[in-house]
């Protein structure tokens, strides 16, 4: 795996796990050790998503335009037959 | 709104390509039960939803479904990618192949193409609730 691969795993990880925060709290939007999580989660996921666009590139047009937001491999190229 | 985060949600790297199994995870891709139909099934029953709790989740979850859609539409396209004309043919490839080649088109495993007659949203909470139920019952 590579280092791109790797941070991208990780960055991924994170998000899961601040997005099932995010869901459970659509319906227990009071559970304070639940906010808090989220909010420990957050953090996490910023720092890596700085990380992840300092060396690979934008992941969202906010953080990177023109020929850096073209820059291949787009998320679905990376695998499958090359003959 | 939408914005576009240029990432899958899990990563998606496959090493073998394989026709014959891409014709019938396909229909998680465009198939009644699959991953389009949920999105559009969850983003439509929103809006009629009375409680905040419900149009949140809702709004979330119909979103996660377009996150899985792309996942699968990413397995299909490395599963048939570069093919050679004998692996289309000896796969059952081709029926799929002649409409659209290597290009990946929301249809289920029996070939019939997407159709919003999948889903329902009725505007009533409870009877879309139970639709929604039914529809991740046999979700794979």
């Amino acid at each position: 795996m590579s280092n791109r691969e790797k941070l991208l795993r990780n960055l991924s990880s994170v998000q899961f796990a601040l997005w099932e925060l995010h869901l459970y709290l659509n319906t227990h939007p009071n559970d304070l050790s639940a906010l808090s999580m989220h909010e420990k989660y957050n953090l996490k996921f910023r720092k890596l998503k700085e990380e992840y666009e300092e060396n690979y590139g934008p992941l969202s047009p906010r953080t990177g335009e023109g020929i850096e937001w073209l820059k291949n491999p787009w998320p679905w190229d990376v695998g499958g037959c090359d003959g | 709104m939408w914005t576009y985060e240029k990432k899958l949600q899990y990563p998606v790297k496959i090493t073998r390509c394989n026709p014959k199994l891409a014709q019938i995870i396909i229909s998680q891709y465009g198939g009644p039960d699959g991953e389009l139909a949920a999105s559009l099934r969850y983003l439509s029953q929103r809006y009629s939803m009375p409680y905040a709790e419900l149009k949140g989740l809702l709004t979330d979850i119909g979103t996660e479904e377009l996150a899985h859609f792309e996942m699968i539409g990413a397995i299909v396209y490395q599963l048939t990618r570069n093919l050679s004309r004998q692996e289309i043919e000896a796969s059952g490839f081709d029926k799929y192949f002649v409409d659209h080649t290597a290009g990946i088109y929301p249809v289920a495993a029996s070939g019939a193409p997407f159709t919003a007659a999948y889903i329902q949203s009725k505007g009533d909470v409870i009877t879309d609730l139970h639709e929604n139920l039914a529809a991740e019952g046999t979700a794979l």
